[in-house]
């Protein structure tokens, strides 16, 4: 593949779209050509400010309170207003109850990303929690999440990665939507979470959410390794090295569509 | 509702970008959401929300935006079976600026950006926010607008080049971006 051919399939490559084949020509590409690894990264980087321009500015939340009112779904503010004295009440007792419980230090480690995504990995890995849907196929799997998740989310890592995929599922991380993708590595069990990029401000310690930036963390004795893969956060889990974890993060989404 | 509230935000920014009308945002959400509210027996738990929501909205930016058909719509270009060319027909020397350095012209580019949304063909428009907002893949972006794979793939390549020819303008008459001479 020469500059041109590939630098025409740039679309195709940004969007994760097209064929394995093409990717694979593409990539291999790009690590002989300086040139076109440096004009890809730049439309991508492009792309993504062009992106973040044409989503802005954020919901307004009075706007929707009109519509769904409007279209009956949700009780006008009036109506609601006792709901919200006695919703007020009984939050004040549970933070009460709250505080009263679990004291300072269950604070520590409850909205920590690596720890939650270890405590889900090593349930899943005993099967303390049964996968939602089990299959190996990564087809299957993509489809599976896709109806389960309203945020995006991309197929598993290719097989040559290394991962085998044997089942996926939603969860919640301190509150934020997730969808974790469980497989092996070898034998290993190895789990991927991935959950939208903006989830992130709600965790404490939160990672670099650079695009392409890849951090490593150990937590006990499981391995992390997190990277900001287009619009979702994805962390890599497992007693693995962390080089094979890597591999698998950055082999995330790039299967294409019809594989 | 549980459904509707993590697309909130995808949902407004696609119908602000799409509307013709930008006073007709909540009107346009507001039907949409009460003619999926009536067809809700029609949705299937557990199949793909997210595009289906995102049709009703397309369908009634469709229909307010031709009460406002002020603008030419450009016809729709013959299905094209493989992808696009990805043509710069740009000013190379200041395009190869822009990905230098695009945050200048970035930050002061809404107005221009919003215009050059704006003057897209309805296709290119569509699919340009479906990919972009809505964050859909080519073949759900197909069978929301109800269009073959092949037009997904050569609209989105030409919206996509036509934003950096404006933006490219746009630097230039600014003068945010300067050909360097040599």
């Amino acid at each position: 593949m020469n500059c041109d051919e590939a630098r025409r399939h740039w679309n195709l490559y940004h969007d994760s779209e097209g064929d394995v084949e093409l990717h694979f020509r593409i990539e291999e590409h790009l690590a002989n050509c300086p040139h076109c690894a440096e004009w890809f990264h730049k439309q991508g980087r492009l792309e993504d400010l062009l992106v973040h321009k044409l989503t802005a500015p954020a919901p307004h939340p009075e706007l929707w309170n009109r519509v769904l009112v409007a279209s009956g779904l949700v009780k006008p503010a009036g109506a609601r207003r006792w709901i919200l004295f006695s919703g007020l009440a009984a939050c004040a007792a549970a933070v009460a109850l709250l505080v009263t419980w679990s004291g300072r230090s269950a604070a520590v480690g409850e909205n920590d990303l690596a720890e939650l995504t270890g405590r889900c990995h090593e349930r899943l890995a005993t099967g303390a929690e049964p996968l939602q849907f089990r299959s190996d196929s990564d087809l299957e799997v993509e489809d599976y999440l896709r109806r389960q998740v309203s945020f995006p989310v991309r197929c598993p890592p290719r097989k040559d990665a290394g991962f085998a995929v044997s089942g996926a599922g939603v969860c919640r991380l301190a509150e934020q939507p997730a969808a974790y993708l469980a497989g092996h590595v070898d034998v290993i069990p190895v789990s991927i979470f991935v959950m939208p990029r903006d989830s992130l401000a709600a965790f404490r310690n939160q990672p670099d959410a650079t695009q392409g930036r890849v951090t490593r963390r150990r937590t006990g004795s499981l391995e992390t390794v997190f990277g900001v893969i287009d619009r979702n956060a994805v962390l890599v889990v497992g007693k693995a090295d962390p080089a094979t974890l890597e591999r698998v993060l950055r082999a995330y989404g790039t299967y294409p569509e019809h594989h | 509702m549980r459904h509707l509230g993590p697309l909130e935000g995808a949902l407004e920014a696609f119908v602000r970008r799409a509307l013709y009308d930008p006073n007709a945002v909540a009107d346009v959400l507001q039907s949409a959401i009460e003619a999926a509210y009536r067809d809700f027996q029609l949705y299937v738990e557990g199949t793909n929300f997210r595009a289906w929501i995102f049709r009703f909205v397309h369908l009634e930016i469709l229909n307010n935006n031709r009460k406002l058909e002020r603008t030419r719509l450009a016809t729709l270009p013959a299905d094209v079976a493989t992808e696009d060319v990805w043509e710069l027909a740009l000013d190379e020397p200041l395009f190869r600026e822009l990905l230098d350095d695009p945050d200048p012209v970035l930050e002061r580019c809404d107005d221009a950006l919003a215009q050059a949304v704006r003057e897209l063909s309805r296709s290119e428009r569509d699919v340009l926010l479906l990919r972009a907002i809505g964050e859909f893949k080519y073949r759900e972006i197909a069978e929301i607008l109800q269009v073959p794979l092949g037009t997904v793939m050569s609209s989105l390549a030409r919206s996509r080049t036509r934003l950096r020819e404006r933006l490219v303008e746009f630097g230039k008459t600014s003068g945010m971006l300067r050909r360097e001479t040599t």
